[in-house]
C-alpha cells in the first residue's frame, strides 16, 4: 500500500503494512502469518530455499537487477570460515525512499528476509547496513529486532531448529558511496568506504575477508513472500524476465507522490497519470528520470509507451535502476537540475579514481558556469569528452552515473543548454 | 511556557489518505523512550540519537555508555569493526568529532591516530567542529529541489539569523546542506538532529524555529 496515498491498480505484497501502525509489532506480524516463511525453510533446507528464489526470478532491487538466487547460489557448500549476510539499508540514490517505507512499517518482514538469507547461504552472522541518517527508522528495526530475539525468532537455537543466527544493525555514517557493495564491506570493517578491485569477489572475499552475500532491502522483503508461496507463485506478476512486483519511488511534479507497489512491466505513463494522479497544477510532462539519478533521463515523447521493467527501460535508452521515478514538468530547469544531480556525485566521490575524482568536479564546475550564463558553446564539448573518460575506467559506477545525466541531457535538451550561453553572450557584448 | 500553534510538515501524515496521528508515523508509540545503555546489543550501535544536550569535555565512556560501547565491541569479530559505531557514539555524548576524541577512540579500539583521522573525515555525518544544539539539514539534491528545496533553505538561513554551516550567536542552530535524505516523495525533506520533516515549505520555517526555540527555553527553565 503506497503511503500516504492509495491507488487500486497496486498489488500489495511487501507495501502491506505501509500506513499501519499495528504492522511493526512482533504479535500483529505473527497473527497475520509472519516467521511462517522462516520455519518453512528450515524444513526445506538451505538448497530448497535457493532454489525457490531462482525459480522466482526475483532480481536484486538496489539497481542493478542482478538474480538474487544466482547471487546465493555462489557461495560455498561447505562453509570452512564464517559466512556472512549484509543488508544493504544504505539507501542513499537521490530519488529513491522505499527501503525507509519497508524498515518503518514492516520490520520484522525484513528481519525474517535477512534469517532465510542467512540461512540460505549458511552464514551465522548477518548485519544490515543502515544509513547514518535514518535515525527514526532504526530506532523501529532496532526494537522490532530485541523483540525478535526476545520471541526466539533470532539469536541460538532458532524455533527449536539448532540453527544460530546473529543480526546485528550497524549505522554508516554519511557517504552515498557506501551503498556500492565492496564500499559498504569496507564501511562495516571500520575503513574509508572505497570500493575494491573485483574480482575478488564478495562471495569469495567479502566482509572481514570472509564469503559474503549482499542484498538490498526490498529484495530481502520479498524473500518471505516466495518460501512461502513458491517461485512459480511469484512469477505470476511482471514479465519473464523480470519478476514480481516492485516499488516504485515516484517523486517530483505530481499530485500522488509515494512508494506505489506495482507488477514489473506497468507502463509509465499510467504510472505517472493515473496512479500519482497526473502532473500537479496541470502541467505538462517534461523529463522523467526513471531509476535514480544516475541513469539517462527520457524526454516525455521517449516515456510514452515505456514499460517499467528491466528490458524495457533499457530499449528506450534509459535503465530501471531502483526504481526512483523522478517526474519533471515543462517549468523545470533541466541545466540546473543536472548541475544539482552532478555536485551531489562530485561531493560523494571517494577519491580513489582519478577520472571520478577530478571528472565530476570538473562537470560541477563548467555546469555551474553555463547555468550562470558564462558558459560557452565549445563547453559542450568538454562536458561530453569529459563525460567519456568517466565512462568505464573507474573501479565502481559512481562515475559512469556522473556521467549519464550530463550526456543525455545535452544530447536531448541541447536548446536549453545553448539558450543559456547565448543569453550569456549577448549580456556580454551589452 | 506558551502553546505555540503547529502544523507539523514531518511525517507526510497530514497530507494524503491516511488519519495517523504523529507518533504513529515515526513510530513513537512503538519505540517509546530509549535506553541510554542501549537496549539488546542487536541494535545498540543503531541507538546514536543527535542529542540537544551536548557534553565536549565528558569521559569516553563511562556509566551507561561505556555498556552502550562494550555491547557494541561484542558484535563485531574485530575491534576494528567497531570503529563507526564509536565514533557515531563518541559524537552523540560530545556533539562533535575533535582530532583529541579521534586519539581516544584509537586507544580504546587499539588503533593508529592516523588512520582513525583518515576514516572520520572520510564520513560527512562526523562534525569535525562544534555545531549548533540543533542541526538543520536541508536537502536540496534533486527530488527536493523540483519542489522548492532552495527556497527553504534561504528560509532556515533567514530565520536562524545564519550563514550555511556557521552556528547561530545563541548557539542554537546550524545549517547545513544535506544530500539526498532518502525521503524523495515527501520533499523538500530537513533533518532536525534526528528527526525527518518532510513536505516543508518556506512559510512552516518560522514555526519550526519558533518551536525548538520554546523547547530549549522548557528545557533550559
Amino acid at each position: 500500500m503506497a503511503y500516504p496515498y492509495v491507488s487500486d491498480r497496486e498489488v500489495r505484497l511487501l507495501s502491506k503494512s505501509f500506513g499501519d501502525p499495528k504492522g511493526r509489532r512482533l504479535e500483529t506480524y505473527v497473527e497475520r502469518g509472519g516467521y511462517g516463511a522462516l520455519k518453512k525453510a528450515f524444513e526445506m533446507g538451505p538448497d530448497a530455499v535457493i532454489d525457490e528464489v531462482k525459480a522466482s526470478g526475483l532480481r536484486g532491487r538496489g539497481g542493478a537487477g542482478f538474480p538474487a538466487g544466482v547471487k546465493w547460489s555462489f557461495m560455498p557448500k561447505e562453509p570452512t570460515r564464517p559466512h556472512y549476510l549484509l543488508c544493504n539499508a544504505d539507501e542513499s540514490e537521490p530519488g529513491t525512499f522505499k527501503d525507509r517505507e519497508l524498515m518503518r512499517w514492516d520490520p520484522h518482514q525484513l528481519i525474517e528476509g535477512v534469517l532465510i538469507a542467512a540461512y540460505a547461504i549458511r552464514a551465522k552472522q548477518a548485519y544490515i547496513y543502515c544509513r547514518g541518517e535514518f535515525f527514526e527508522t532504526t530506532q523501529i528495526l532496532a526494537k522490532a529486532l530485541e523483540d525478535a530475539y526476545a520471541g526466539g525468532y533470532v539469536g541460538k537455537d532458532i524455533l527449536g531448529s539448532g540453527v544460530d543466527i546473529d543480526v546485528t544493525i550497524h549505522l554508516g555514517a554519511g557517504a552515498y558511496i557506501c551503498g556500492e557493495e565492496t564500499a559498504l564491506m569496507n564501511s562495516l570493517e571500520g575503513r574509508r568506504g572505497q570500493p575494491r578491485v573485483k574480482p575478488p569477489f564478495p562471495a569469495a572475499v567479502g566482509a572481514f575477508g570472509m564469503p559474503t552475500t549482499i542484498n538490498n532491502v526490498e529484495t530481502l522483503s520479498a524473500v518471505p513472500h516466495i518460501v512461502s508461496n513458491g517461485g512459480a507463485w511469484y512469477r505470476q506478476w511482471g514479465t519473464e524476465r523480470s519478476t514480481g512486483t516492485k516499488l516504485f519511488c515516484v517523486s517530483g511534479h505530481v499530485n500522488k507522490p509515494g512508494n506505489y507497489e506495482l507488477p514489473l512491466g506497468f507502463p509509465l505513463m499510467d504510472l505517472i497519470e493515473d496512479v500519482c494522479g497526473g502532473m500537479t497544477n496541470g502541467k505538462a510532462l517534461k523529463a522523467v528520470i526513471p531509476g535514480g539519478s544516475s541513469v539517462p533521463i527520457l524526454t516525455a515523447a521517449e516515456c510514452k509507451g515505456v514499460n517499467l521493467d528491466y528490458e524495457s527501460v533499457q530499449a528506450a535508452g534509459s535503465m530501471l535502476g531502483c526504481a526512483a521515478v523522478i517526474v519533471m514538468d515543462e517549468d523545470t530547469h533541466i541545466v540546473k537540475q543536472v548541475r544539482r544531480i552532478v555536485d551531489f556525485y562530485a561531493h560523494e566521490s571517494c577519491g580513489q579514481c582519478t577520472p571520478c575524482r577530478e571528472g565530476t568536479a570538473w562537470l560541477a564546475k563548467i555546469l555551474r558556469r553555463i547555468e550562470d550564463g558564462k558558459g560557452a558553446e565549445e563547453d559542450l564539448d568538454t562536458l561530453l569528452s569529459v563525460s567519456r573518460h568517466m565512462t568505464g575506467t573507474t573501479i565502481c559506477v559512481l562515475s559512469d552515473s556522473a556521467a549519464a545525466p550530463v550526456v543525455s541531457s545535452i544530447q536531448k535538451f541541447k536548446d536549453e543548454y545553448l539558450a543559456l550561453i547565448r543569453r550569456g553572450e549577448r549580456a556580454g557584448v551589452a | 511556557m506558551k502553546e505555540i500553534p503547529f502544523k507539523n510538515p514531518g511525517w507526510a501524515g497530514n497530507t494524503g489518505e491516511f488519519d495517523l496521528t504523529e507518533a504513529e508515523v515515526r513510530g513513537e508509540d512503538f519505540v517509546g523512550e530509549r535506553p541510554r545503555a542501549g537496549g539488546h546489543p542487536s541494535g545498540a550501535s543503531a541507538y546514536p540519537y543527535m542529542l540537544a544536550e551536548k557534553t565536549p569535555d565528558a569521559k569516553l565512556f563511562e556509566g551507561d555508555y561505556q555498556a552502550r560501547f562494550e555491547k557494541i565491541l561484542s558484535r563485531y569479530p574485530n575491534k576494528q569493526g567497531a570503529l563507526l559505531p564509536t565514533l557515531n557514539l563518541a559524537q552523540e555524548v560530545r556533539g562533535h568529532v575533535s582530532p583529541e576524541t579521534m586519539n581516544e577512540v584509537a586507544g580504546l579500539l587499539g588503533l593508529s591516530p592516523a588512520y582513525v583521522r583518515g576514516v572520520t573525515s572520510f564520513y560527512t555525518m562526523y562534525n569535525k567542529r562544534p555545531v549548533g544544539r540543533y542541526l538543520i539539514q536541508v536537502c536540496t539534491n534533486v527530488s527536493c529541489s523540483l519542489k522548492g528545496g532552495d527556497d527553504v533553505m534561504a528560509a532556515f538561513l533567514r530565520y536562524t539569523d545564519t550563514e550555511l554551516g556557521e552556528t547561530s550567536e545563541d548557539g542554537l542552530f546550524t545549517v547545513i546542506e544535506a544530500e539526498c535524505l532518502a525521503a524523495c516523495g515527501f520533499g523538500p525533506a530537513v533533518q532536525i538532529n534526528s528527526q525527518y520533516y518532510e513536505n516543508v515549505t518556506p512559510a512552516d520555517v518560522p514555526g519550526i524555529i519558533e518551536r525548538l526555540k520554546a523547547e530549549r527555553a522548557g528545557s533550559a527553565g
